[in-house]
This record gives structure tokens, C-alpha cells and sequence, in this order.
């Protein structure tokens, strides 16, 4: 699951930033923002995309932060809203045609990781360009099953659509991973499946 | 190399093993002064939206109007006749309706009695007016020799000028059709 879920803050702050003050937001807010990047980077890749995207989240959290009832964890209530935006992008058909005809990034950013991160693991970054090459849809769909434990019926539900839908695209996403990492001559090149 | 791959469970420890994006967000006065912008953008948008809308409606409505002038009969009155009719001919202006009234019953007294090309059409409507004024006259005659409320007199005197009125305007479309060869 994402660091975003177990991200805990403290009451007092809590209140303080639900009634609008500003140095408690400021708090919250670097305390959530790096993990809900790193969320919405992995659904949707794109750099600048994930911060359209993250600054729409980080918008709609604030604005909603006073009506927050504290039934689950701050942070799953966050991811919740981010995980919503992503998909509300995904969804529509023109900005995912928009998606396909532009690069996504993550090859070089775990490159960049590499350099930056000490003990970095080769094989980590063959899963990031594995992820890069799926489609926006289906890494959504692996990223959320895989990583944040959503069930298929979950995913169906943010999705809009059936369950067959989710595990179909799971089940397709983990054999284009595999395909991927595993070693071969020829790599698929196509990035939608 | 990649033999976790083979299980489920692998491939999801390692995605669970990735580590965070090298990517760092913005700090929080930069968040703020973004979405003071995007508050600002779409407030314009907004505007700009209403504009258009606004200006669709305006150019929509007068369209329409244009089409119902464009279309519209235009019967002799008192600010002036088309050209068509000689000038003699034509309806005195006046900011009086009495004087415009006379005007009327002058232009329509200086028409033949019966058009040279009887448009069967008109004629009937024609007569209907003729008499509905005729009987109107009579009704007048007697509520003034009868000393009748002068409200009930110009009443009267109202509902004659409205039938001389649509008399002339009948009479007027006549003379156009006439006039076309």
C-alpha cells in the first residue's frame, strides 16, 4: 500500500487545518504531498499530467477538509480523492487518446532513482519501464490491485465498469509484464493492450 | 534474473518495492499561488463563457427580428407610406389619432369604390369591414343623439378607428397586389 495510509496526524493539527488554519495545512500538506504524487505519478505517469492532476487533488482535499468525518485514516480519505481524480482523467476518451501519443516518463525517472537511491535494484528498474509500457488503464488497474489492495470489485466500481473488466485487464497486464521482464529478443513495442 | 516474476505474489512485492518518485511536489506557498490561478482562469473562462453565450443570444434574437421585418407586410400609417403610392395619395402625418384617423378614411375615400381587379381574397373582408363600420357609425349616431357617457362615445370612436385601420390595411395590400405586374 502506498506511505500514504499510514501517514498520521496528530488532532490538534487536524482541527486547527479543518477550521482554515493555514500553518496546519502547511503541515498536512508536507506530510501527504510527496506520497500522493508518487501515487498519481504511478497511475498516470506523465510528469506534467501528475501535477495537474496532483494540484486538482491537493484543491479538492483542502476544500473538503472541514467536511472530513474521520471514519477512516486522513491519508485513505487523500488517496481515495487522488485515486478518483486519476481515474476521472483516465475515463475520458479524449484525454486518454491524448495520453497515448505522449511518452511516459517513468524509464528515466527510475534511471534518475537509480543515480539517487542507494542499493537501487537493476530489476526495479526494468518493472518501472515494464509499468511504462502498459497502458494507462492497465496500470491503473495492476498499481491499484497490486499495490493500494483494491478488490475487483473495488476497481469496477472506480472504474464504471464490470468486474470481468478489471481481472481481464489484470490478468492481460501481468502477461505483458512478464513478457516484458523476462528475457527475450524482441520486446513488444505497443503500448496498448 | 526476473524469477519472482513466475508467482503472483513476486510481482506484487516487487511493485510494492519501488520506491517513491524522484519527482518532489512543489512546497505548500506554490500550491497556494496555483490554485489562486486556477480559481482565477476559471473564473475568466466562466465569464468568457457567459460572453459568448450572450453574444450567441444577442446575434440569435436579432436574426429572428430581421427575418420578421424583412417579412412582414407594411401597411400604410400614419409616419409614412411606401414609395409606391403617390404622395397625394398618402396618409397625413399626424400625432393625433383623430387627425390620423381622417388621414385614413381621406386615403381610403380617394380608392375606386371597387378595385380594378377584384382579389377574391380581400373582398370579402373587405365588405365585412365596410359594414362593420357602417353599423358602428349608426350605433355612434344614436348614442350621441341618445346623450350616451362620453367614455361609451369614445369607446366607440376607438373600435371605428381600429376598423378604418385594419380597412386600410387591407385595402393597401390590394392596391399592391394591383400594382404587380
Amino acid at each position: 500500500m502506498s506511505g500514504l495510509v499510514d501517514i498520521e496526524v496528530p488532532g490538534e493539527v487536524l482541527a486547527l487545518a479543518r477550521a482554515g488554519d493555514r500553518p496546519a495545512r502547511q503541515a498536512i500538506y508536507a506530510a501527504v504531498a510527496p506520497p500522493t504524487l508518487t501515487l498519481i505519478r504511478r497511475l498516470v505517469g506523465q510528469r506534467a499530467l501528475s501535477e495537474d492532476l496532483f494540484q486538482d487533488t491537493m484543491m479538492l482535499f483542502f476544500e473538503r477538509l472541514p467536511q472530513f468525518r474521520q471514519e477512516a485514516p486522513l491519508g485513505a480519505w487523500l488517496r481515495q480523492i487522488a485515486i478518483s481524480r486519476c481515474l476521472m482523467y483516465l475515463r475520458s476518451p479524449w484525454k486518454r487518446a491524448r495520453m497515448c501519443l505522449e511518452p511516459v516518463d517513468f524509464g528515466v525517472a527510475a534511471e534518475v532513482a537509480a543515480l539517487v537511491t542507494p542499493g537501487y535494484a537493476g530489476d526495479l528498474i526494468d518493472l518501472e519501464r515494464a509499468l511504462a509500457s502498459l497502458a494507462p488503464t492497465a496500470r491503473a488497474v495492476v498499481w491499484m490491485y497490486e499495490v493500494e489492495g483494491y478488490s475487483h470489485q473495488e476497481i469496477a466500481r472506480e472504474f464504471g465498469r464490470s468486474v470481468s473488466f478489471s481481472k481481464s485487464q489484470l490478468a492481460r497486464a501481468h502477461a505483458r509484464l512478464r513478457a516484458w521482464l523476462e528475457p527475450q529478443d524482441e520486446r513488444p513495442s505497443c503500448t496498448l493492450i | 534474473m526476473h524469477t519472482d516474476l513466475a508467482s503472483h505474489s513476486g510481482l506484487r512485492r516487487l511493485l510494492r518495492a519501488l520506491p517513491e518518485v524522484a519527482q518532489q511536489p512543489y512546497g505548500y506557498h506554490e500550491f497556494e499561488q496555483r490554485a489562486l490561478e486556477r480559481e482565477r482562469a476559471a473564473r475568466e473562462a466562466g465569464d468568457r463563457t457567459r460572453l459568448v453565450a450572450a453574444a450567441i443570444v444577442a446575434v440569435a434574437v436579432g436574426a429572428v427580428l430581421l427575418r420578421l421585418i424583412a417579412f412582414a407586410p407594411q401597411p400604410p400609417s400614419a409616419h409614412g407610406a411606401p414609395a409606391v403610392l403617390p404622395e397625394s395619395q398618402l396618409p397625413a402625418p399626424s400625432d393625433d389619432s383623430g387627425a390620423r384617423a381622417v388621414a385614413q378614411e381621406r386615403w381610403l375615400a380617394s380608392l375606386p369604390r371597387e378595385p380594378a381587379l377584384v382579389h377574391v381574397g380581400t373582398r370579402s373582408a373587405v365588405m365585412g369591414l365596410q359594414d362593420r363600420i357602417a353599423q358602428l357609425d349608426d350605433l355612434l349616431s344614436s348614442e350621441r343623439n341618445g346623450r350616451a357617457p362620453p367614455a361609451r362615445v369614445q369607446a366607440l370612436q376607438q373600435e371605428r378607428a381600429r376598423l378604418v385601420g385594419t380597412l386600410v390595411r387591407v385595402r393597401y395590400a390590394e392596391t399592391l397586389a394591383n400594382d404587380i405586374p
